[in-house]
Formats: C-alpha cells, sequence, structure tokens
C-alpha cells in the first residue's frame, strides 16, 4: 500500500500549501521540493520489489476488474522515480526563481501537475487515466498563463482549447470501449477485445492516439507547444517538456501496446514520429529570435524520436524510447531551467543575446553543452545511448521501411546538429557586444542544473545502470497477456 | 452493446459535431467556449446513452427499492458526474484566461490575437 502514497502525498501537498501560507507563507515554498524528495525515496525504495513482481493495489476492498486499482510494474515506477526526481529539481528551482505574486498558487499548480503525471503512469483503469490526465492538463494550462503577461495568456487559452478537444476525443473513446467490452479495467479491456468488432474497436483507438496524441504532441496535434513551452515561466516549461508531454506519449504507448494490441498501426506511429520528427527540427533550425522558442520545437522534434521508437514494435524499439525519453527529459529539463536565468539575467530571449555569455558564465555554460551534445547524440553522454539504440533497434527490423525512416532520422539529426552547434557558436565564440560582466546563476538554480548534467554524464557512461529497469519495462509494455495476468490472474 | 433508442445516440453525436463545428469555425473566444461546452455536453450524453436500458428506472437504491435488474448500468452515470465536474474546471478557467486575453488585445477576435507567430 505504500506506492499508493506516490499519489496521495502530492495531493495532500498541493492541498496543505494554501493552509500552510496562512501561517507562513516561506515554508509553504518549500514543501512541493519536501513531497517530491519523500515520493523519489519511496519510488526508489520500491524498486526492488517491483522488480522482482508488479504491484498491484485494487483500491476500497473490491477486487481487480471492479476495483479501481493501480499497478505498479517496472514501467510506471521508472517513470514515477523520473517525474518525482525532475520534479524535486524544478522545485528546488522554482522557491527562487518564481517571483510573480500569489506564489502559492504557483507551488500548488506545480504539485497537482505533478500528482497528475504520477497518477497517470500508476494508474491501470482507463476512466482514471483520464482524469489524472485532466488533472495534469488542468493545471498546465493555469501555470503557462501564471506570469498573466500578453504571451502567456494567449498561449495558455490556445493550449486549453486544442487540449480540451483532446480530452473530449478521449471521453468519446472511453465511452465507446465501455459500451463494447462493459469494463473500464485495462487489463479486462484488453482481455476482451480481440472478440470486438473491429470497426469500433479502431474507432476507439484512433479516438484515444488523437487525444493523447494533442498532450504528446505528435505531428498535426502540436500546433499549441511552441508557443506554451516558450511563454510560460522557465521552470514551468521544464515540467512541460520533461514530464508532461512524456506522460502524454506513455498513455500513446500503453494504449496502442496494452489495451489493444494495434499491431497494425505500428507503422503509421512511426511515420508520423518521422514527420514530427522532421517538421521538429526544421522549424526549430529556422529559429533567429527566441532561445525558449527553439527549445520547444526541438522538444517536439524528440517526441518524434520518442513515437518513432515505439512504433518500432519490438522490445528493442520500446527499450529505445524508454531510454530516448529518459535522455530528454533530463537534458530538456536542464537546457530551460539554464535558459530561464539566462533570459532573466540578459533581458532578452534572443540568440544574439547570447553573444559570448558561455565565456562570461563558465560553468553554466559548461552545462548547456552537456546537455546540447546529449541532444545531439555524442558519444559519452546519455542522448548517444539512447539515440543509437534506436538505430540498432530499427535496423534490426530487417524492413526496407524502418530501414527507409532511420535515414530520415539521421538527416533530422544533421539538421539538429546544425542549430545546436549554432547556439554553442554564439554562446561561445562570439564576441559579446558589451563588456559587463554577467552573474553565475543563483545556487538554487545550479544545483538542480548540476545534478541533471551530472545524470546525464553517468547514463552515458554506465548505461547499465538503468537498462535493467528499461529492459524488463519494455518488455512489460509489450507483453501484454503478463500484464493481464498480473492484474485480473491474482484473484 | 444493447443499442438503446437510437435517437439518444443522434443527438449526443448531434451535439459532439455542434460543438465541434463551433470550436472550429467561429472567431469569438466566448463561442468557441460555448463550442466546448456543447462538445463536453455532447459526450456526456453519449455516456449515458450507453448505459441506458429500456424501461429501467435510475439506479439509486432505497428500502422498498433494491433490485438491480430493474435499473440502469450506474458505472456511465459516475463517469459523467466526474465529466461534469472536469468540464465545470476548463470552462471556469477558459472563461478566466478570456477575460484576461480581453484585457491585454482589447478584443475576443481570435484573428487579431496574434502576438505569438508559428
Amino acid at each position: 500500500m505504500v506506492a499508493t502514497l506516490l499519489i496521495a502525498l502530492p495531493f495532500l501537498g498541493a492541498f496543505l500549501i494554501p493552509l500552510v501560507a496562512l501561517a507562513n507563507k516561506k515554508a509553504s515554498h518549500y514543501i512541493p521540493a519536501l513531497v517530491m524528495l519523500s515520493n523519489l525515496g519511496i519510488s526508489l525504495a520500491l524498486l526492488p520489489q517491483v522488480m522482482r513482481a508488479p504491484i498491484v493495489i485494487s483500491l476500497s476492498g473490491w477486487t481487480a476488474p471492479i476495483a479501481i486499482n493501480f499497478v505498479v510494474g517496472p514501467l510506471g515506477l521508472g517513470l514515477a522515480i523520473l517525474i518525482s526526481l525532475v520534479g524535486f529539481l524544478v522545485s528546488v528551482y522554482g522557491v527562487g526563481y518564481i517571483h510573480e505574486e500569489p506564489k502559492e498558487k504557483y507551488h500548488m499548480l506545480v504539485l497537482t501537475l505533478l500528482t497528475g503525471a504520477t497518477g497517470m503512469v500508476l494508474t491501470g483503469d482507463i476512466f482514471n487515466l483520464f482524469v489524472f490526465f485532466e488533472i495534469l492538463s488542468l493545471s498546465s494550462y493555469a501555470l503557462t498563463g501564471y506570469n498573466r503577461d500578453r504571451g502567456g495568456t494567449e498561449a495558455a487559452i490556445k493550449y486549453l482549447i486544442q487540449g480540451s478537444i483532446g480530452s473530449a476525443f478521449i471521453l468519446i473513446g472511453i465511452a465507446l470501449l465501455y459500451g463494447t467490452t462493459g469494463t473500464l479495467n485495462m487489463a479486462d479491456i484488453a482481455a476482451h477485445v480481440a472478440g470486438v468488432d473491429p470497426t469500433l474497436l479502431f474507432m476507439a483507438m484512433s479516438l484515444l492516439i488523437v487525444g493523447f496524441g494533442v498532450e504528446a504532441a505528435i505531428f498535426p496535434l502540436n500546433a499549441w507547444l511552441p508557443d506554451a513551452h516558450s511563454s510560460a515561466p522557465s521552470s514551468v516549461s521544464a515540467i512541460l517538456s520533461g514530464i508532461a508531454i512524456e506522460t502524454g506519449a506513455y498513455a500513446v504507448a500503453r494504449i496502442v501496446y496494452t489495451v489493444f494490441d494495434g499491431h497494425g498501426i505500428m507503422l503509421v506511429l512511426a511515420i508520423l514520429g518521422v514527420v514530427t520528427l522532421l517538421l521538429g527540427e526544421m522549424s526549430a533550425f529556422r529559429q533567429k529570435d527566441d532561445i525558449k522558442r527553439l527549445l520547444a520545437y526541438s522538444s517536439i522534434g524528440q517526441m518524434g524520436l520518442i513515437m518513432l521508437a515505439f512504433g518500432i514494435a519490438s522490445d528493442a524499439g520500446v527499450f529505445a524510447a524508454l531510454f530516448q525519453l529518459v535522455s530528454h527529459t533530463l537534458a530538456k529539463a536542464l537546457l530551460f531551467l539554464a535558459s530561464g536565468y539566462i533570459i532573466y539575467r540578459v533581458g532578452s530571449k534572443k540568440l544574439s543575446a547570447l553573444a559570448g555569455l558561455g565565456r562570461k558564465m563558465p560553468f553554466t555554460g559548461a552545462m548547456i553543452s552537456v546537455a546540447v551534445l546529449s541532444l545531439i547524440g555524442v558519444p559519452p553522454f546519455a542522448g548517444f545511448m539512447s539515440k543509437f539504440s534506436i538505430v540498432r533497434a530499427a535496423l534490426a527490423q530487417h524492413s526496407a521501411s524502418y530501414t527507409g525512416l532511420i535515414v530520415l532520422v539521421l538527416l533530422a539529426t544533421v539538421i539538429e546538429v546544425g542549430y545546436f552547434m549554432k547556439l554553442l557558436q554564439i554562446m561561445f565564440f562570439t564576441q559579446a557586444e558589451g563588456e559587463e560582466s554577467v552573474k553565475e546563476l543563483p545556487l538554487s538554480a545550479l544545483i538542480p542544473i548540476t545534478i541533471l548534467a551530472a545524470l546525464i554524464i553517468i547514463i552515458g557512461v554506465y548505461p547499465h545502470m538503468i537498462s535493467g529497469l528499461l529492459q524488463q519495462a519494455a518488455s512489460g509494455l509489450v507483453e501484454r497477456s503478463a500484464y493481464i495476468q498480473t492484474v485480473l490472474g491474482a484473484q | 452493446m444493447t443499442i438503446g433508442n437510437p435517437m439518444m445516440y443522434v443527438g449526443a453525436v448531434g451535439l459532439i459535431m455542434i460543438g465541434l463545428f463551433t470550436v472550429l469555425s467561429k472567431r469569438n473566444l466566448i463561442k468557441i467556449i460555448v463550442g466546448l461546452t456543447l462538445l463536453d455536453t455532447g459526450v456526456n450524453v453519449l455516456l449515458i446513452a450507453i448505459g441506458y436500458i429500456h424501461n429501467r428506472t435510475a439506479p439509486i437504491v432505497t428500502r422498498t427499492y433494491t433490485d438491480p435488474t430493474k435499473m440502469v448500468d450506474p458505472i456511465p452515470q459516475a463517469l459523467v458526474l466526474t465529466a461534469i465536474v472536469i468540464g465545470l474546471g476548463v470552462t471556469a478557467l477558459a472563461l478566466a484566461l478570456a477575460i484576461r486575453v480581453y484585457g491585454h488585445y482589447k478584443t475576443l477576435d481570435t484573428r487579431k490575437i496574434r502576438g505569438l507567430k508559428w
């Protein structure tokens, strides 16, 4: 039952914040960091047990297909660890970074967002998945517009309109599924889908993929992302880019693999992924004004890469997708966190304003280089291992279509090298216009950034540290009969 | 899937389509938000229609009324209650944001709200 704390604690913390703020305003700002740290501890402590066998928790005394249940498998717990780690680091950063009052609201919304994300990866009930998804989306709409400036408000309403249409689609999909199978438990649905009319099943699957695809930023559904990620406060961008869209991708993968066993749609998913990747990278390449917009487009590209890897539909492919998810989360969270204070110090979002910054703040410059090189896929960093495993998994399929897609991926990587090298060149090799010195980042920002950079290097050098967990998570996603058995067979 | 009265499905899908059309074609932010609520309502009606069984009553157990075979499926109704609450939250947030957008741009016309570019 300890695993329920992973969801209960952040929720409790979120509603404690306004109460604590009544007594002591400053103390309430530390609650998110505290809660996420304990979440990290709990999830790491559960890890050995979950690696042996997944934990299934049924709520309120009912048994599996009727009760709402949480399935804490290697995949769910691995993502929960990632969420609490990034959530913790961003909360530490947020204590110093957020200046706009009322700060309690910000911290509360961050915690509800993280609750939604954790709930999404742990739940085993499809309606519950929708509810947690809505908790996540509502918090992220509100956080996007948190600064109340022109851009943030506009981005938030765009995000809200597109997100709500997606949510409505998800709900229609769930209604169809419930109408045809008579159950909401994902394992129970998975056990029943084989006997259902394929047309209805296809409709339900498409509706669910479209709905979650809005959050996962799959190609035609990602118009909200560059606006929202670039206009939100930087700590929020880090969460949106490092956690929110990844949970969207998780939901798509869970729906396609576990619930529907949709092998026919995998190639479509892979092609959509490559289109997303190419469009994201090309849009990032032509960005000159706004560093955060560049990073947002790069996020779209990376999500495309994850989708492509999920579309390879083998153990190795899913493993590569999860590895890419981890390395993208670490690197992009770092970049958004670093760019937040840089924009604040320099006073401009323009790329040209970063000239010579690498020499003025050498430590931050080095950390940014680590993240950028990892995203490109340069060897000693985590990004190399993930991209390498994607290429290997795709080639192992021995199919012309996947080999062709990988050629396009390599082309996109060249584009990626183009704009990221331009960024590094501006930062390190361009002479600054003014000679005024820029201070290094404050400690509350440096610590999270350093931890993220250290993790990128450690995972890059010792990929075995996480590959065992990811391997098991991947087979947990691909082998659906085992999942059905762990949830339903225990009766 | 026991198909009840087809008119309920027609109504539900009709509401969903009207909502989608409103969101996609209208230029006024408030009208778009109205479209979103129509879309939500349509989905809720669809859920209720799926759980409805002809000639049965509301699934409320009282002291004299305990036979579950005479009631409709209660789960979709529970889902709809949750969905209504979520819809309320989304609508409230959307209207709050619309007020703030109006404060910045002095208009609700989405053609003129173009501070951000693709």
